[in-house]
């Protein structure tokens, strides 16, 4: 006489341990890593729905364990994406303000250059000629000081001409 | 046509008993999917429906972007130019080519040699594993670098 089999549980368990091993190939692909969860969850119920039902029936648990087993593992794997996504866009997050410092240094650097530089600039316009000479820092100090003293010999740095 | 019914009927009863066989044909069923998935898009046209969610929320290319590309240009005999596309592409395909090779022999051999079962199951299970983890190291690697 053929014994008769109780395989209650187990189609559930073979859909989850398929499931569980789909997901555990897309969760260690990171462009999909992250969708990975959905199937895994799915296999997690198909896993644990099968276990208790083979679990009631004293049918074969091993399939549905599997499914189970490597399911929950895939799922961690998935969820461990998130971290990996949040930390990258965090230290991308760093680059925008990285440029930003880089460029204001060159900007502080350009600003006191010019400000540093003898400038003259020569405005014609109409037969009038206005000519505006900027000197370096310490020679507008002086220039300053002298004014303030009454120096009108002092360059005040702008010229008309007729 | 009763005996037909019957006969159908013994045979799917039994392939109901064998959840390895059925595992190995969906397993071979689904990298079958894969192929066709890589062969049915077109690297020149560039309209593959998967896009790198990685990428789309940190902005870089992970480790994985083109895999697709690489494999369909595996698939149309451009190995060199899939390399490009990913390193780790030959790897992969290579991998999944291998395991629809695995399902089929591993599903002849448990057909062929019920008295091994057990074992051959154990073997597919170590071997399967540890040629998941050599092939897909260097994802992992990526991976938990960062979480």
């Amino acid at each position: 006489m053929e014994e008769v089999k109780n395989n209650s549980g187990q189609n559930l368990g073979i859909a989850a341990l398929i499931t569980a091993i789909l997901t555990f190939v897309l969760a260690v692909i990171p462009c999909v890593g992250l969708i990975a969860i959905i199937p895994g969850i799915i296999a997690i119920v198909l896993g644990a729905v099968g276990l208790s039902q083979a679990s009631r029936n004293d049918s074969p648990q091993g399939v549905p364990l599997a499914g189970l087993i490597i399911g929950i593992i895939a799922v961690m794997i998935s969820f461990s994406q998130i971290f990996v996504a949040g930390r990258i866009a965090r230290r991308a997050d760093k680059w925008p303000q990285k440029i930003e410092n880089i460029v204001n240094g060159v900007q502080e650097n350009v600003v006191k250059d010019i400000q540093d530089a003898n400038v003259s600039i020569k405005v014609e316009s109409n037969g009038d000629t206005v000519t505006i000479i900027t000197s370096d820092k310490k020679n507008k100090e002086q220039t300053l000081e002298n004014l303030e003293k009454g120096n009108r010999s002092a360059n005040d740095s702008v010229k008309v001409k007729k | 046509m009763t005996l037909l019914k019957l006969k159908n009927s013994i045979r799917q009863s039994r392939f109901r008993n064998e959840p390895y066989l059925v595992i190995n044909i969906i397993l071979a069923g689904v990298i079958i999917l894969i192929m066709a998935y890589s062969g049915i898009f077109s690297p020149q046209k560039d309209n593959y429906p998967v896009v790198c969610i990685h990428e789309k929320i940190t902005g870089e290319p992970c480790v994985s972007c083109g895999l697709s590309h690489s494999f369909s240009l595996i698939l149309r005999g451009k190995v060199n130019e899939a390399y490009k596309w990913n390193r780790y592409g030959m790897r992969v395909f290579l991998f999944f080519g291998g395991q629809l090779f695995l399902r089929i022999i591993f599903s002849f051999l448990y057909l062929k040699y019920p008295s091994t079962r057990k074992q051959l199951i154990l073997f597919d299970i170590v071997g399967s594993s540890l040629l998941f983890v050599f092939t897909f190291l260097p994802f992992l690697i990526y991976i938990f670098k960062f979480s």
